[in-house]
């Protein structure tokens, strides 16, 4: 159960505990079962309505500087043997050590061990007195494993390479930890009798383990994978941009200083923001502050060709959202959909929870030019939706003033062969759109998984709406 | 009284002025505001605003209309105290941030038009005579159960309106009461000292609240009325439920079913109409410092009002019983209820700290009448100086000749009210309504909040307002909540005339459509977009803050230096 | 305090749309609350006339439930709702109009324009 719920079941199981106080324990006469029961029920309506209504919100008046760290990567706690896996987290000292507590009793060896490549990263049993963990791997059978990428056993004290006379250790079995065919440590398991483990037992663990260390593996490329994906959207900001903002302030800095001044200001925020933003999560009014300094400076830029609306309710403003991904859309309804208009259009920002369904819903449209269908199918994806808006379409089938669909298509060719040079650009530019969509669809399966969804629709000449539902945090 | 009392009464009114004149702070500005810590700005404005809003009405009025109606009396005091949260809600960041100094200043600029900064004032003019008549009349009150005693060739009540009304207006007049954010704060805090002690002291002799109420609803409410052969017992009819007797603890005793919503209606949309009231907006440094001192405010109020509602409940129950006990006290009574129950406090003041105790109240309710008196005519005196003879009378007057002007329209003003009040002596009327203090404030509050309230909401929360819009808006509050005055003043019948004078549960409505209408029949001004910055943006707040930010880390680190050297 | 990172020369400065947008949030955020004040100004009235055990019972043998309403659960209600209105308020004003660079920490470093 989301935590939404559980706050609103406990509000209401308090309220109906004070109605029930109110009316019946402490007056006298007790109210009547009937009215007492409507009386519940309308304060608990009350408390049902108010809760995702304007009456909530944040009260402090400090804004929070930095979001929580997102707990990356999905869920840690791939279980084995019924317990959390602490290899998950990839092949450390403390891992390994915990790793080792574990396995200790199920493999039937005396003492167990795990190293990586070099060193002991940890040692439990007999003999861990001298066996500590940080020194180099000696024992020959273990640099056999390594080295072979094959299990090996050793029937012999020597072959431990131990220098300590009094080592209870007599038989070990190595086997290899691999990560996609690579040999990233060993798995030892020794005994203090000469009878060594069961060498398949122990091959199969390290079986498991190397697993779990690939996995461990594929969580960090995945989180350097967004990493990278964010530095490369904040390289990506677009030079033209800055180029454009310049101008403009050159430009009203003689006839206009006072803005020009105003300008300058809000473009060193736009970058402070965009360089500075170091978590993946950020506060709405965070991003709410970027996407409108954004917003200014094209508005000085566009003039009245630009008009913005935003409707927010006060309940998103602490809600976090991941960062860099409002303004990219609204970037891309400003360039894609409100540039090439002539007579301009509006964007509208919309952004609500949901706190029963722990959902953050944010909306980003424009009255632009739309997208042309098969941009939109190219950005089909599992989690990406794209689709021709669905009032377009009923209108193309059932209006029969504007001719059969196929006539319109008709049309469209015609005109891209008449124009063909500047209708190329603007599907680069489309396509380019399709890019940066992309990009924060797949940052966002990195953040939330499935559990979010990225919805365009679109309508050529009468706009696009871009649709972001990501679960509250 | 006695000459004792007399004296006291002298000696603490004397005290308090030279408290108030000696702990003022000394220069204020919205620095000294951050200086002093911003919480104490906020609590001190708060204080200032409530002694300009509770009058006489509030000191005296709530506890009397208690006192005669019990549960429907009660709804004075909610309503009064509810009347913030509008103000808070709607008004009091947006009018602090635009900046000008009145409500007609205010709607003339926000609306472009000189003719709705006309209309406006006259309709401040009619609020704020209403609101001073009640005032008159309960500081006539005051003298006529204290001195006693008249000029030659006046009753008492009559020398108390006059000598009242005459002072403060010179007072005001001439500058010795240019009604400080300080002086008004102490006022307050005199009249909230005076409650507590007074509930303190009926605590302390064996008062308990809830068993009060519920001995006092046991019996019928019956009060005293003049007869054929004098003052007799009456007892109420339960106007909910006619035929039955009514009681103190239950609705019913002075307002039918749809009156109870008018009365409280009314008193909740009229305060956001008080002129005195919203210019004290002005003095908070930041919109958001406003909102804050109206929570304030609300705090205080509530506090305020629940301890007068449990002092009418104690005058019930202790005065009944005192009756027999003191002579004087059997004078002002008909089978130990008083006939004019604004003397409730003052009585039960003297009751639990006899001559004395009676002083303090006395001071009290002076304090009151002459604080929002004096806001009232500030008010006035402003409106007509500034708003009318400045601009349209004679926009090339001198400062001294605007000065003439202000005094001269204070004298008028004041003249009226005392005049009007005298015509309204409260033994002709007070059997009609629970208390005639708080009636009469309510319809002050019911022309502020038919007639300006709407508009004035309507101004700042939707850009379509025009200039027509509003003229026609407030001139339609305003003759509609007159003439359903008018009306119910005339014998309509039982249950119908309460309704008719709280006319705001009708009026406003009406306003409000007929202003909607208007604008959006005519054009809205096109500088809309640059008010709504300076009204509902914050870049001055923002600016005024940094700036004590900075005054108040230099000044720490001139201290820090100063440190240093030593 | 960091009192290097205040900057004076740094106008405060609003956009008609930031502001609207502002407004919209602050306007939603009152007629809610006014609706529930509203509400609950009226609802004590209400309940005298409809339910007679709101005048007629006793809370602990002394008042009745819409006495104790009016003579104080009323006052903490507007308080309660005023202050709850005049926080959220002022945090939404805070968050959605102004802008980081009021901070003290950063701005010290910064160049001016």
């Amino acid at each position: 159960m989301r935590s939404g719920s559980v706050l609103l079941a406990g509000g209401i199981a308090v309220t109906w505990g004070v109605v029930y106080l109110v009316t019946q324990v402490i007056v006298d006469p007790p109210l009547g079962v009937g009215t007492t029961v409507v009386a519940g029920v309308v304060v608990t309506l009350v408390v049902v309505l108010g809760y995702p209504s304007a009456l909530r919100g944040p009260r402090s008046a400090t804004v929070l500087r930095r979001g929580p760290e997102p707990r990356r990567g999905g869920p840690r706690s791939i279980v084995a043997g019924g317990r959390a896996m602490p290899l998950r987290s990839g092949l450390t000292a403390d891992a390994a050590r915990r790793t080792a507590d574990l396995l200790r009793p199920l493999l039937g060896g005396d003492a167990v061990a795990i190293t990586d490549t070099e060193r002991l990263l940890a040692f439990v049993g007999p003999g861990e007195d001298h066996h500590r963990a940080g020194g180099p791997v000696r024992a020959r059978v273990t640099l056999k494993a390594i080295a072979s990428g094959r299990s090996a056993t050793s029937r012999s004290t020597a072959d431990l390479g131990c220098g300590e006379p009094d080592c209870p250790l007599a038989g070990a079995v190595a086997a290899p930890l691999m990560v996609a065919d690579r040999v990233v440590g060993a798995l030892v398991v020794l005994r203090t009798g000469p009878e060594p483990a069961g060498r398949g037992q122990v091959e199969d663990m390290a079986g498991i383990l190397s697993l779990h260390l690939e996995l461990a593996e594929a969580d960090r490329e995945r989180e350097l994978a967004a990493d990278a994906r964010l530095h490369a959207l904040r390289a990506q900001i677009n030079p033209h941009f800055l180029f454009n903002v310049l101008n403009t302030i050159a430009s009203k800095s003689r006839t206009d200083p006072e803005e020009a001044r105003a300008l300058l200001l809000r473009l060193s925020d736009f970058f402070r923001y965009a360089v500075r933003q170091d978590g993946q999560l950020a506060e709405f009014a965070q991003e709410y502050f970027f996407v409108r300094t954004y917003l200014t400076l094209e508005q000085a830029r566009f003039g009245d060709r630009l008009r913005v609306r935003y409707d927010i309710d006060p309940q998103v403003l602490t809600a976090h959202v991941p960062v860099l991904t409002i303004q990219p859309l609204v970037e891309n309804a400003v360039k894609h959909g409100l540039a090439d208009k002539v007579d301009g259009g509006t964007v509208t920002l919309r952004a609500r929870v949901d706190p029963l369904t722990r959902t953050t819903s944010i909306r980003v449209s424009d009255d632009g030019v739309g997208m042309p269908p098969e941009v939109l199918e190219e950005l089909d994806g599992p989690h990406l939706t794209a689709s021709p808006d669905g009032g377009r379409r009923a209108r193309a089938g059932g209006g029969a003033g504007r001719g059969p669909a196929a006539g319109e298509t008709g049309d469209g060719e015609t005109d891209d062969a008449a124009g063909g040079d500047r209708e190329g650009g603007g599907t680069t530019r489309h396509l380019h759109t399709g890019v940066g969509l992309r990009n924060i669809s797949q940052r966002l399966t990195t953040l939330f998984g499935g559990r979010f969804s990225l919805d365009v629709r679109s309508t050529p000449d009468e706009g696009t709406v871009v649709d972001l539902r990501v679960p509250l945090r | 009284m006695t000459a004792a009392g007399a004296t006291a009464l002298v000696a603490l009114v004397t005290a308090l002025v030279l408290v108030a004149w000696l702990v003022r702070p000394r220069g204020t500005s919205t620095v000294d505001f951050y200086l002093a810590g911003q919480r104490v700005g906020v609590a001190t404005n708060a204080l200032a605003i409530c002694g300009d809003y509770f009058s006489a009405a509030s000191f005296l009025g709530v506890a009397a209309a208690v006192y005669v109606s019990g549960l429907d009396g009660v709804w004075y005091a909610v309503g009064f105290a509810a009347g913030f949260v509008p103000v808070l809600l709607f008004v009091a960041a947006p009018l602090r941030r635009f900046g000008e100094f009145s409500i007609p200043d205010f709607l003339g600029r926000r609306l472009g038009s000189e003719r709705v900064r006309l209309v406006s004032v006259g309709v401040v003019q009619v609020v704020i005579l209403s609101y001073l008549i009640p005032q008159a009349v309960g500081s006539g009150i005051t003298w006529q159960l204290l001195v006693g005693r008249g000029l030659p060739g006046l009753d008492p009540y009559g020398t108390g309106v006059l000598l009242s009304t005459m002072f403060v207006a010179a007072l005001v007049a001439f500058g010795g009461m240019r009604g400080t954010t300080w002086t008004q704060a102490v006022q307050f805090l005199v009249l909230l000292g005076a409650l507590v002690w007074l509930a303190l002291a009926a605590i302390g002799s064996g008062f308990r609240y809830p068993e009060a109420v519920s001995d006092l609803s046991a019996t019928p409410l019956a009060n005293p009325v003049p007869g054929p052969t004098g003052w007799e017992l009456h007892a109420e009819t339960d106007q909910l439920d006619p035929g039955t007797a009514a009681t103190f603890g239950e609705p019913g005793a002075a307002y039918g079913p749809l009156a109870q919503f008018a009365l409280i209606l009314t008193l909740v949309m009229g305060t956001a109409g008080l002129p005195h009231v919203m210019n004290r907006y002005f003095t908070s440094p930041t919109g958001t410092a406003a909102r804050m001192t109206t929570v304030w405010v609300l705090g205080l109020a509530g506090l305020f009002y629940a301890l007068a509602v449990m002092l009418g409940t104690a005058a019930r129950r202790r005065i009944a019983d005192a009756a027999d006990e003191h002579a004087w006290l059997a004078a002002l009574t008909t089978d130990g209820v008083l006939r004019v129950p604004e003397h409730a406090l003052p009585v039960l003041g003297r009751l639990y700290g006899g001559d004395i105790g009676l002083a303090v109240i006395a001071a009290g309710a002076l304090v009151a009448v002459m604080s929002t008196i004096a806001g009232l005519l500030l008010a006035a005196a402003a409106s007509w100086g500034h708003d009318v003879y400045e601009r349209h009378i004679n926009p090339r007057a001198t400062q001294r000749q605007a000065v003439w002007a202000g005094r001269a329209s204070t004298a008028v003003v004041a003249l009226a009210a005392a005049g009007m009040a005298m015509v309204l002596q409260p033994d002709s009327l007070a059997p009609s309504v629970p208390s005639i203090v708080a009636a009469m404030v309510t319809w002050a509050f019911a022309i502020a909040g038919s007639a300006l309230t709407p508009v004035f909401v309507l101004a700042i929360w939707w850009r379509g307002t025009t200039a027509a819009g509003a003229v026609a808006g407030m001139l339609t509050g305003g003759v509609t909540s007159i003439s359903m005055f008018v009306l119910g003043m005339l014998p309509v019948g039982p249950g119908i005339g309460e309704t008719l004078v709280t006319p705001t549960l009708v009026a406003a409505p009406l306003a409000a459509v007929v202003c909607v209408l208007v604008s959006r029949a005519t054009r809205p001004p096109d500088d809309v977009d640059r008010q709504w910055l300076i009204m509902h943006g914050t870049a001055a707040d923002r600016q005024a803050e940094r700036l004590a930010h900075l005054t108040i880390s230099s000044l720490g680190r001139g201290r820090r230096d100063r440190q240093k050297g030593d | 305090m960091d009192d290097a990172g205040i900057r004076l020369d740094v106008d405060e400065h609003d956009t008609p749309a930031e502001v609207d947008a502002a407004f919209r949030t602050l306007r939603r955020v009152a007629v809610w609350h006014f609706v529930l004040f509203l509400a609950a100004v009226l609802g004590v009235p209400a309940l005298s006339l409809t339910l007679g055990w709101w005048s007629g019972a006793r809370i602990d043998g002394g008042m009745s439930p819409g006495f104790a309403m009016a003579a104080f659960g009323l006052y903490v209600f507007f308080l309660a709702v005023g202050l709850a209105a005049a926080t959220l308020s002022s945090a939404v004003e805070a968050r959605m109009l102004g802008g980081a660079h009021d901070d003290t920490t950063e701005a010290g470093t910064e160049d001016t324009p």
